[in-house]
């Protein structure tokens, strides 16, 4: 096995998970560094959230990252070897009002890696700005898109869900997805 | 009201307060309902915990809201208006009326 130092953020992500699916904890990759492995790392974040689908108590959380050398602070895991700090964000998984509709699973040396696809990751951001005009999101948003096949017109359904088509109106033309 | 639901006086006051006035802080919810500060600190500090709100600091004060993202807010917000509903009527325009105008710093009451 790679050392945690020399690993991808990819590879660290699937390192961790893949303790977890030992464990039978299923485990899902969220928010931000789904923007960086879907961006090729042109956005970088530092964080990784994971989502515990079947809500698995904290203990079991703990003791799983402990296993793995992580130490716990203020709620965040941290590694000695790793600037990423890994995070268990409480569930459901979802996007705005709905669930998460996708899971994919990237194969690595490390393990597999069970992460929101680009299409629920652009729904993910553009939340932010929608509700709390986070342009940074949206930035977010569109560089997912343009680098991935992501579902356009799914994501003008759910944010007509959300209340917020005319938003969506404003920035259809900067989702410029990869599929087009 | 909501009590058997949540499990606590202070969640239902704190998140009836944030729904009526978008945001408040911990002393000021105490203080609205009269109650102890500890109280509401520590229950706003589980809704945020357990992804209901969210926090942010505005100079010393930490100001609280719901989470945009929590995916039963609307539910939630539906919940909270009708068993607002069924307080006195007096203390629902209490909750309601807020005043968001800016009064200058040392001007009398």
């Amino acid at each position: 096995m790679k050392p945690i130092v020399d690993m991808t953020r990819l590879e660290f992500a699937a390192f961790v998970a893949a303790e977890f699916r030992r464990r039978k904890i299923n485990v899902v990759l969220s928010g931000g560094s789904c923007v960086s492995i879907y961006s090729r790392e042109k956005y970088v974040s530092m964080d990784l959230d994971f989502v515990n689908e079947a809500f698995a108590k904290r203990p079991l959380i703990k003791t799983a990252m402990e296993s793995l050398g992580f130490r716990e602070e203020n709620r965040y895991f941290r590694h000695p070897d790793t600037e990423f700090l890994v995070e268990f964000p409480p569930g459901p998984l979802g996007v705005g009002e709905e669930p998460v509709k996708q899971i994919d699973e990237i194969s690595t040396d490390t393990g597999v890696l069970r992460i929101i696809s680009p299409t629920d990751c652009v729904k993910d951001r553009l939340t932010w700005f929608y509700h709390d005009n986070d342009t940074e999101c949206l930035k977010q948003a569109v560089l997912v898109a343009e680098t991935n096949d992501v579902d356009i017109t799914e994501i003008e359904r759910w944010s007509k869900v959300e209340g917020k088509s005319p938003m969506f109106d404003r920035i259809k033309h900067r989702l410029t997805t990869k599929a087009q | 009201m909501l009590e058997p639901l949540l499990g606590s006086t202070n969640a239902e006051r704190s998140l009836l307060f944030l729904l009526t006035r978008e945001q408040g802080y911990a002393s000021e919810i105490a203080h609205f309902f009269d109650t102890d500060l500890y109280g509401i600190q520590k229950q706003l500090d589980k809704l945020e915990t357990g992804g209901v709100l969210v926090s942010y600091k505005a100079g010393r004060t930490r100001l609280y809201r719901f989470n945009p993202r929590y995916s039963f807010l609307k539910a939630l917000r539906l919940l909270l208006e009708k068993a607002l509903s069924f307080y006195p009527a007096d203390a629902q325009e209490r909750l309601r009326i807020v005043r968001r105008r800016p009064r200058r710093r040392g001007k009398p009451l």
